[in-house]
């Protein structure tokens, strides 16, 4: 039986004086190691759910446990979450580098230890020899690279990623979803939102869709689809969400 | 202390790719500084120092026209033209044509009213003491001297010269007077000794500044005015390079990224703190030295530093820290990046014209000066004027350092509470 790094349980999350719930009784558990896929269409609570558990939003209501070897108060928990953000999160006026090593600083890392992993995720995603230019001349694709490797300086235990290859070209998106996959196979679990649900089936080993704030189904791809008699992740998620517009 | 270092040097780069901000911050004071300066410094020069151009037609037929006008010479106030051939319709018009400052036109009867009132006034004093029975009843007749300004000429310049021309012509008017009465008593005209005795009568009047210290005195100038007021104004207006900065950062994530990096976030505040606060002393220490070294070479006055050197700094970084705590605030309650900049600049130049930055306070209807209070320039610009203009210290500034502090303590908190709702802190 593989064991339970992350247990949510009953999150529940309103914003303001809405009366509409993001999140409605979330529950489930994420095993260490494992690639979580969470899915649903827009508004459904996804990136709302992402934020509560990489301690960015509180819930209103109920739960996050995570089960990290030695790590008990908020702070060490926090300094093993990675998060990779939807927006590119970094300094366009500086260069990759110092924007590694300025973040790298704020993980607390030693001198050397920084200026060695720098150099490995930057050679790693292809942006070696752009390492002192300025990242606001950078492609749509190294940028999203960049927004990456930036999570993955303190070496996380679990990362979590909010569209990490949105707006990208082929290139750059096998170039992530390489990276994230020798992650995993390193003991990293990972959780991630994604629209390229091709990707997605070929990435996760647990699928968990949502809708208006609950989970609507939750179980690993292959019993999904055998479940309900459908052939892939897309039709899954038309079936058990409908087809009308989400705004 | 290396994740503050870090995020301090983050700042510190980010503040020098901020071209436009180190130009607003940096330039426009010093532009500011130096313009003003010189304006303001010119005109006390006009007022002061310059001579007045007059143009004079004195039609008048006995001797008091000329003597008004050599009062006017000796004054040492005007440059004299004289043209007796114009009309007082003339005198009007020249004045523009000729570049006068204004045009005095001296009517034909001056010598016979003035003489004919200080002979009233002499019998009627006469009948007073007793040398008289009766003084014979002379209706008085009006003077009519008619000076005309060059439109330009502003109100108060006008009122300091006609008060300047009043006191020349009732000098006149008591010599003709005295003069008067001793022809009565006998005599061909006034004695020496009374003439010289009038003479010396003349009150002096030493001018001299209001000090709250008996230390060396500061002399008010444009340079002692502006600069403190400027500098004042340039810390605030950082709020469109800090303010736009918290937004821009807020909006494109890297605050979401700093909110899962354990004390990220705090870190990130307090080094945008401790680098603005560099910046504001900095721009401080530009201007005060551009007072001190380069102005005089370039015919300003020298800025002189206040005597008291303490208050000075509490009160320098209080205003550094009142400037960035509301830069902060702006950029912490603004929706977007132009949201910032424009409710942040127009809201500085509002607080600085409410506070007296251009126009002092005191010329301000009451209302205006009681809405000043809430601006904390209006409170800088008084802890500076108190120090580089009357010489105060601790004891006068109270009400500009408690100001400041409140201002200050109340920011912070609502920063602290838009942050809170935020999850940020």
């Amino acid at each position: 039986m593989q064991e339970t790094l992350l247990h949510v349980s009953k999150v529940y999350k309103s914003y303001g004086k809405s009366t509409v719930p993001s999140l409605d009784g979330v529950d489930f558990t994420v095993a260490r190691g494992e690639i979580v896929g969470i899915f649903g269409p827009n508004g459904a609570g996804k990136t709302t759910l992402i934020s509560i558990l990489c301690s960015i939003l509180d819930p209103t209501f109920g739960s996050v446990t995570y089960h990290l070897d030695g790590e008990k108060t908020p702070r060490e928990i926090r300094s093993k979450l990675g998060f990779v953000p939807q927006d590119f999160s970094f300094f366009p006026e500086l260069t990759a580098k110092q924007n590694l090593s300025y973040f790298g600083n704020l993980y607390d890392l030693k001198k050397e230890e920084l200026a060695h992993k720098i150099d490995e995720l930057l050679e790693k995603v292809g942006l070696f020899h752009v390492k002192n230019q300025k990242v606001a001349t950078f492609s749509g694709g190294m940028k999203r690279r960049l927004n990456l490797i930036i999570s993955l300086l303190h070496n996380p235990s679990i990362l979590f990623l909010d569209e990490p290859t949105v707006g990208v070209d082929v290139q750059s998106k096998i170039a992530i979803m390489s990276l994230l996959q020798e992650l995993n196979r390193q003991g990293t679990t990972i959780i991630y939102t994604s629209h390229h649900l091709k990707e997605a089936e070929e990435f996760c080993n647990q699928i968990i869709l949502i809708d208006h704030g609950k989970i609507i189904a939750s179980d690993t791809l292959n019993h999904l689809l055998t479940k309900y008699e459908v052939s892939n992740l897309e039709d899954l998620i038309l079936k058990l969400t409908g087809t009308l517009l989400r705004d | 202390m290396k994740k503050l270092k870090a995020s301090v040097w983050k700042e510190i780069l980010l503040v020098l790719h901020d071209k436009i901000g180190l130009l607003l911050m940096y330039l426009m004071p010093l532009l500011l500084v130096f313009i003003i300066t010189i304006v303001q410094n010119s005109a006390f020069q006009i007022v002061n120092e310059n001579k007045l151009t007059v143009l004079i037609s004195n039609q008048d037929k006995g001797s008091l026209g000329d003597s008004l006008v050599k009062a006017l010479v000796h004054s040492g106030s005007f440059d004299i033209r004289k043209n007796n051939g114009l009309s007082a319709a003339s005198v009007k018009r020249n004045t523009i044509d000729e570049d006068a400052m204004l045009g005095i036109y001296i009517p034909a009867n001056f010598s016979e009213r003035l003489a004919s009132n200080a002979d009233n006034i002499s019998q009627l004093m006469l009948e007073q003491m007793g040398v008289i029975e009766k003084a014979p009843k002379i209706k008085p007749k009006k003077q009519e001297i008619v000076i005309y300004f060059d439109p330009v000429v502003q109100e108060n310049f006008r009122i300091s010269v006609i008060n300047g021309i009043q006191s020349i012509t009732n000098g006149i008017e008591n010599e003709e007077m005295v003069s008067k009465l001793f022809q009565e008593m006998g005599y061909d005209s006034i004695p020496k000794n009374i003439r010289q005795a009038i003479i010396n009568r003349e009150t002096k009047l030493k001018i001299a500044n209001a000090s709250l210290s008996e230390v060396a005195e500061l002399i008010p100038n444009s340079s002692q005015h502006n600069v403190p007021a400027w500098s004042i104004f340039a810390m605030f207006f950082m709020v469109i390079s800090l303010g736009g900065n918290i937004v821009k950062e807020r909006l494109s994530g890297s605050f979401l990224r700093l909110q899962t990096i354990p004390k990220g976030f705090a870190l990130t505040l307090i080094s945008k703190f401790l680098v603005y606060l560099f910046v504001a002393l900095s721009q401080l220490l530009l201007l005060f030295l551009m007072g001190i070294y380069i102005f005089p070479h370039i015919g300003l006055p020298q800025l002189t530093m206040p005597n008291a050197l303490l208050p000075f700094l509490v009160v320098t970084l209080l205003s550094a820290v009142s400037a960035i705590s509301y830069a902060v605030l702006v950029g912490t309650y603004a929706k977007t990046q132009e949201q910032a900049n424009g409710f942040g600049a127009i809201s500085i130049i509002i607080f600085a014209a409410i506070g007296g930055i251009w126009v002092p306070n005191f010329v301000m209807p009451d209302y205006m000066q009681a809405i000043g209070n809430i601006s904390p320039l209006k409170w800088c610009l008084e802890g500076y004027y108190t120090l580089f203009l009357k010489n105060g210290a601790w004891s006068e500034l109270i009400g500009t350092i408690t100001f400041l502090f409140l201002f200050t303590v109340i920011c912070q908190l609502l920063i602290f509470i838009k942050l809170r709702i935020q999850n940020y802190i």
